[in-house]
């Protein structure tokens, strides 16, 4: 897929408080559609609070966020995903007492127009919806490795598969912007390799630009390009992966200050 | 007499269903004991007795015209008294108190307004019975149990298959989720409110017609709270199963034992439960993998 360098999404001096605390405070920066952007930075940066502003589960105290030419600052979060904007949580969310297919059924469900009484009484039409359904739904866990745990309740997916579902569960959305909050959290290198190759593969399966907040350095050096670099709220730095890694600014921000080198 | 004690248990159990079902279903997506739940109930009530009384329809009218109005009253309850803390993310503590205030301030807007009576329905069954196995049962009894039953299977399905349903299941999983998925979630719980309010106003009139219509009379939802608790709150069929019990438990004990023990078996039953088997008869394992 082709990096465009167009406007697909950019966010605009999001401003978040919380009681007097900035967890966001006048961040900008942009996603170049078909791009895997990385969003890194030491913990309590407000990394997670921009995906949360993004989606509409908060309200930007200031700012913008532009998504595909429209202004979606301060929709719902039924209506950001409707315009195209996916997520997946740090913590994973699934419906943890349903299977897998029902996870992945849900999104897919709502995005149909159906008869209501067809549904209620299970005429043939309301059938061919629900066959459509799950087919669409068993092709989207066979896209993640998924398909042999399709009737396994996701509750008892072992902690990795779990991660792969929520990502199945975000891309049933039909999303364009694909948010993932550290999806390697928790995995082990090899594991996290696996992932790596994953999301590439998702960004090529389904055209998604994809925007990620990770830990791994190493997953976020692999794949991601540009990085995006938060610090207190605001922007550290931006650039590739090289640049990110040798920007003083970044270094010092991770590990520290040393004694007055200079 | 068996079978007489039998039919009226289940046609009282059919009404503590009904009102079982729009409790739980409240509680299952919001998380918080409805207690307004009851004045919906008798609201629903005076709302048929006045299009019985007044317009003299006939008993399909005054039950559609019953749910309906619960069904909006329910809706305005939640618009006006839980959606601001709701938005706010207030802990449903809050929601719970605010829920107490608007049963106490209906109650008592009625006994303002209305004033403080017991208004009877008229009689749309007469003493009509109907024979069963040789012994003859009121036909209101009957009818009641079947209307119930029907209503919580029509609900069942909605649930289980219509898209708003899935949603719904959603919501009671992780309603930040549920909105995720694309779902509206103020139009969401405005429906859940609307199915809730519309079990509480056939539950009205059926307690209407039975016994008698008075501003008080949504306290009885007290057992609606027993019949979920003994079904495990939030299932469908468990509030279904835990309301038959209940009012098949209470009548055997009235009938054979003692009518003023009657409420003394209910509580223990609710206490037993909550000891030993809190999730109830049909809930879900609080216990969460964590």
């Amino acid at each position: 897929m082709n990096v465009s360098t167009g406007k697909f999404f950019s966010a605009r001096d999001l401003t978040k408080h919380f009681d007097g605390i900035r967890a966001v405070d006048s961040f900008s920066f942009d996603v170049a559609e078909g791009s895997i952007t990385g969003i890194i930075g030491p913990n309590g940066a407000g990394k997670t609070t921009v995906f949360n502003v993004v989606t509409g589960i908060y309200r930007p105290t200031s700012g913008k966020v532009l998504f595909r030419g429209e202004n979606i600052t301060g929709l719902r979060p039924d209506r950001v995903v409707r315009k195209g904007i996916a997520r997946t949580f740090q913590n994973i969310r699934l419906f943890n007492r349903r299977s897998c297919l029902d996870n992945v059924i849900t999104p897919l469900f709502q995005r149909e127009r159906c008869s209501f009484t067809g549904s209620l009484l299970g005429t043939p039409g309301a059938r061919r919806l629900e066959r459509a359904l799950y087919e669409r739904a068993f092709e989207l866990l066979r896209a993640l490795g998924l398909e042999r745990f399709a009737s396994m309740q996701a509750s008892n997916l072992p902690y990795g598969l779990q991660r792969k579902l929520e990502i199945a569960r975000a891309l049933a959305t039909e999303p364009t912007l694909l948010l993932l909050d550290e999806p390697a959290a928790g995995m082990n290198p090899e594991e996290t390799r696996s992932l790596a190759n994953l999301i590439a593969e998702v960004r090529e399966k389904f055209r998604v630009t994809i925007l990620l907040i990770e830990h791994h350095m190493d997953l976020v050096m692999n794949i991601c390009s540009p990085i995006v670099v938060m610090n207190f709220g605001t922007l550290l730095a931006r650039g590739t992966p090289d640049e990110v890694r040798s920007n003083p600014d970044v270094v010092a921000a991770y590990l520290g200050k040393g004694k007055d080198r200079r | 007499m068996f079978l007489q004690t039998l039919i009226t248990g289940l046609s009282i159990g059919g009404i503590y269903a009904l009102m079982a079902v729009g409790y739980s279903l409240v509680f299952s997506v919001l998380n918080f004991s409805n207690f307004a739940h009851g004045a919906v109930i008798m609201l629903g009530a005076y709302v048929g007795l006045a299009l019985a009384t007044k317009l003299n329809f006939g008993f399909g009218l005054v039950l559609a015209g019953s749910v309906a109005g619960a069904g909006i009253i329910a809706v305005l309850n939640e618009k006006l008294a839980y959606s601001s803390l709701r938005r706010r993310k207030a802990p449903s503590l809050y929601l719970m108190i605010s829920a107490m205030g608007c049963a106490v301030f209906l109650e008592n807007l009625v006994y303002a307004t209305i004033g403080s009576r017991f208004y009877a329905f008229p009689e749309f069954f007469g003493r009509q019975v109907v024979t069963i196995f040789g012994s003859s049962v009121s036909l209101l009894d009957v009818g009641a149990f079947i209307f119930a039953l029907i209503a919580i299977l029509g609900l069942h399905l909605f649930i289980n298959r219509t898209r708003t349903g899935t949603a719904i299941r959603a919501g009671v999983c992780d309603m930040t989720m549920c909105s995720l998925m694309g779902v509206d979630l103020n139009r969401l719980i405005a429906i859940v409110f609307l199915l809730a309010g519309a079990f509480a106003g056939v539950a009205g009139v059926f307690l209407g017609i039975k016994y008698l219509v008075y501003p008080t009379m949504g306290w009885v939802t007290n057992k609606a709270y027993i019949a979920a608790v003994i079904g495990g709150l939030g299932s469908l069929p468990g509030a279904l199963a835990g309301g038959l019990i209940l009012g098949v438990v209470e009548t055997f004990v009235s009938t054979y034992i003692s009518s003023v023990l009657r409420d003394v078996f209910s509580f223990t039953l609710l206490i037993a439960f909550l000891v030993w088997r809190p999730n109830g008869l049909m809930g879900i394992d609080s216990e969460e993998k964590v």
